[in-house]
């Protein structure tokens, strides 16, 4: 690891804590949606309203977090990287904290899908929840330790995922038509699959903020359409 | 550092040496310097007392004959000081000699010695002066005789050299001396200190040797005996360090090792092994950036409000799902009082899944036993309230009541098989099977079932297929099991395939289906006890969830094995291999 030693050891471990907390927020939000897609595929309603009640744990997380680096930015005035990382780190700490209501909604909609039958075998929702966790758990990896490429594959991720979400859609939008009582199942599914994309999108707004905080390049928001300054 | 001993060692030496000598010889070259000078003057003195005989005229007449008597120069000086004859010869320009110090003295005290550097000789010449008196004892002239002392500084000069002669033997000697010093002291201490600088660098190789019985001697063995004492001591924290290391290392439970700022200082290989992470990604990080698991993470901080020991479950789902079981705990009495937390990490994933299996089992065959109970037992009641008097409406609840209990004794009896198999107490008959008249018999048994379903039924049977070791009976299971899966979930017009054939040693039946299929995922779970793939289906199509269950016991019971590989939507195959 890099030298980047302060002269007070205490502000050393602000540092530091703002970090852990981060990372134990990560690792609730990806317990959180690992048990909401678990409770829709083992139809355990018991869990998704586990699930549901940890995200309280989370919003607390979301506060202390976010205080933590109002204290810091007001009593250590940090400049430089240390300005940076406290940005991003109130930026991450807003992503997570959504990701862990999109895990909530989730397990909500997977207890109504519980009370109904099963219209099909969940093959492409766990997977996509695996890829989601699987970029939440990079995106912070590469804001611990700073790097970029890692940050950068997870905004691969993305596409992948966004894919998945409409591959989920088409495959419903036929059964909907094949038995319009399969409907409304099939509508909250898509609901879940939606949840999942909206993840990944958080993930990936991670991504571009550690991105940010290791070369103080702004990659987020790539024009969507080119202007042509002269026509 | 000895190079600097030995040349102060020598200059000291030198020193005393030289300034002994010389201290010695100025004294004695005082001390005869003195001597010489005191006999001159007597010589001297006598000379002059035998002169003062003499007259005056007498004296000046003989000058020339008492200067080579005397063995000096001999002037005579008038009362008034003016030298009245010198041995030289032309006194005329001397000047008046009443003043020099030996004339004063022999005025007043009848003699006069003074010795003054005379410089147109160069050299201290000694005057002695004496007075001639008449007999009235009136002083009538003055004797003096002058000699240099060129014997005395000639003595001087002779024993300064006899001094510097005898220094030099002594030199030698001291020299000779040194070397003894440097053979006996130096070399050993130099040996000393080249050895001890191996032994702290650890190349070290025997003993120090150094003979002597003085305290270099007994230095050198003391440095001996405390170097075999300290490698003694060495090798033996090392043992037991390398004991414990193997005990660490050789765990099957996975350890952690924390130190006082809560990151990883050492896991073991169990540990690594279990959780996939190599032992460099881990070491130096908090659990919480390596795992990234929530409930570690908060196990950890309860523990180090309370340092009191605790056990956690946590699932770790890196690459494929495990339970561990970890305590939490300090070790204590650590050298410096420093603070470090062992985590035992224990895998308890099997044990999870058996007990999931038994709680199941028991749930399953509750549930299978009670679903046709509650039926027979519905329809008895409403028999036996006598309120249905339609014999035909009778007739078709005795009939579900007959089909309940067979759906019931088909349960018992799949129960009961797999239990045998399993405890390994279903006896098999043993006998050459041709594998083609089974599957013929078979076939020709459930020709009802697929036409009822409309199924096409596609044959590729090798001929002349070489016969297996088996029961009748359980092969024709076996294969009406499977056949039975295959007809349930395909639906109306489907096609079923039966391939016989042999492939090497084996003997190969594969009974393909285009049926709803089953996820990759699901493959590994069938033959479970009770497993279904899709459980509102399988109950509706008269399952008891135990068929597959039976056929991989059966399999396994004929040295024979089962694969199933599918497609979801597209349909399942079947494959049995027997020995030949």
């Amino acid at each position: 690891m890099e030298d980047k030693r302060h002269t007070s050891i205490q502000y050393e471990k602000e540092l530091q804590d703002v970090k852990e907390s981060l990372l134990y927020m990560g690792a609730m939000t990806e317990k959180s949606i690992a048990q909401a897609v678990g409770s829709l595929l083992e139809r355990d309603s018991d869990l998704a309203r586990r699930v549901m009640c940890d995200d309280d744990l989370i919003d607390r997380l979301d506060v202390e977090i976010e205080e933590k680096c109002i204290r810091l930015l007001a009593l250590r005035q940090p400049a430089a990287r240390d300005l940076r990382f406290i940005t991003t780190a109130i930026k991450i700490n807003g992503h997570l904290e959504r990701i862990g209501d999109m895990a909530a909604n989730i397990a909500e909609k997977a207890i109504i899908l519980n009370d109904m039958p099963q219209i099909k075998p969940y093959i492409d929702l766990p997977r996509m929840a695996e890829i989601a966790r699987e970029m939440i758990r990079e995106s912070l990896d590469a804001l611990v330790h700073e790097d970029q490429e890692l940050a950068r594959k997870v905004k691969a991720d993305d596409t992948v995922i966004d894919q998945m979400n409409e591959q989920i859609f088409r495959e419903l939008f036929t059964f909907m038509m094949e038995d319009p009582r399969k409907i409304h199942a099939s509508l909250i599914i898509m609901q879940i699959s939606k949840n999942l994309e909206r993840i990944s999108d958080h993930a990936t707004g991670i991504a571009d903020m550690v991105i940010y905080m290791i070369t103080g390049q702004t990659v987020r928001h790539q024009p969507s359409c080119e202007t042509k300054a002269n026509d | 550092m000895t190079d600097r001993l030995l040349v102060r060692f020598a200059l000291i030496y030198l020193a005393i040496l030289l300034v002994s000598f010389a201290s010695a010889g100025i004294l004695v070259e005082g001390q005869v310097r003195q001597e010489m000078t005191e006999q001159i003057t007597e010589d001297l003195l006598n000379e002059g007392r035998v002169i003062t005989n003499l007259s005056v005229p007498d004296i000046q007449k003989n000058l020339s004959s008492l200067q080579v008597g005397s063995r000096s120069r001999v002037t005579v000086i008038d009362p008034a000081g003016i030298v009245i004859g010198d041995s030289s010869g032309s006194f005329m320009k001397f000047d008046n000699h009443l003043n020099r110090p030996e004339i004063q003295a022999s005025r007043l005290r009848g003699q006069g010695v003074s010795i003054r550097y005379s410089s147109t000789l160069k050299v201290d010449m000694l005057y002695v002066a004496l007075p001639l008196r008449n007999t009235d004892q009136k002083i009538i002239a003055y004797i003096r005789l002058a000699r240099p002392l060129i014997e005395v500084e000639k003595a001087a000069q002779t024993f300064r050299r006899s001094l510097l002669l005898s220094i030099l033997p002594v030199l030698g000697l001291s020299i000779l001396l040194a070397f003894v010093f440097v053979a006996k002291i130096i070399l050993p201490v130099r040996k000393m200190a080249a050895f001890t600088a191996k032994i702290s660098s650890g190349h070290r190789r025997g003993p120090l040797r150094i003979d002597s019985q003085d305290e270099i001697g007994r230095l050198a063995r003391n440095i001996n005996q405390m170097v075999a004492v300290l490698e003694e001591k060495i090798a033996q924290e090392a043992e037991e360090k390398g004991i414990l290391n193997a005990a660490f290392e050789s765990m099957v439970e996975g350890l952690i090792v924390l130190d006082d700022r809560n990151r990883i200082e050492r896991v073991n290989r169990a540990l690594v092994e279990m959780t996939g992470y190599p032992a460099e990604t881990l070491v130096n990080k908090t659990p919480l950036e390596t795992f990234r698991n929530a409930a570690l993470h908060q196990a950890l901080d309860r523990f180090n409000q309370t340092h009191e020991p605790l056990l956690v479950e946590i699932i770790l789902d890196q690459e494929k799902v495990r339970m561990m079981e970890v305590s939490i705990s300090a070790i204590r009495d650590l050298p410096h009082a420093v603070q470090k937390t062992i985590l035992v990490f224990h895998d308890v994933t099997k044990l999870k899944q058996l007990e999931k299996t038994r709680v199941d089992f028991v749930a399953n065959v509750s549930h299978e036993i009670k679903t046709p109970l509650t039926n027979i037992i519905g329809f008895v009641e409403t028999l036996g309230e006598g309120k249905v008097s339609d014999q035909e409406t009778r007739r078709r609840f005795l009939a579900t009541i007959r089909e309940n209990a067979l759906r019931l004794n088909r349960l018992v009896n799949d129960l009961l098989t797999l239990s045998n198999i399993e405890l390994g107490e279903a006896k098999l008959h043993l006998e050459d099977v041709d594998p083609t008249d089974v599957l013929e018999s078979v076939l020709s048994m459930m020709s009802g079932v697929l036409k009822e379903k409309n199924l096409h039924i596609g044959r590729s049977i090798t001929e002349h297929l070489p016969s297996i070791q088996g029961d009748r009976d359980r092969l024709s299971q076996i294969l009406i099991n499977i056949l039975d899966n295959a007809v349930k979930y395909t639906p109306e017009g489907g096609t079923i395939t039966i391939e016989a054939s042999r492939m090497a040693q084996e003997v190969v039946i594969r009974i393909s289906d285009t049926g709803i299929g089953i996820p990759k995922s699901e493959i590994p779970k069938l033959g479970e006890r009770f497993y279904r793939v899709d459980k509102a289906r399988s109950r509706q199509l008269g399952g008891t969830g135990l068929g597959l269950s039976i056929v991989k016991h059966l399999m396994k019971a004929h040295g024979g094995r089962m694969i199933i590989d599918s497609n979801p939507g597209k349909g399942t195959t079947v494959s049995l291999y027997f020995p030949v």
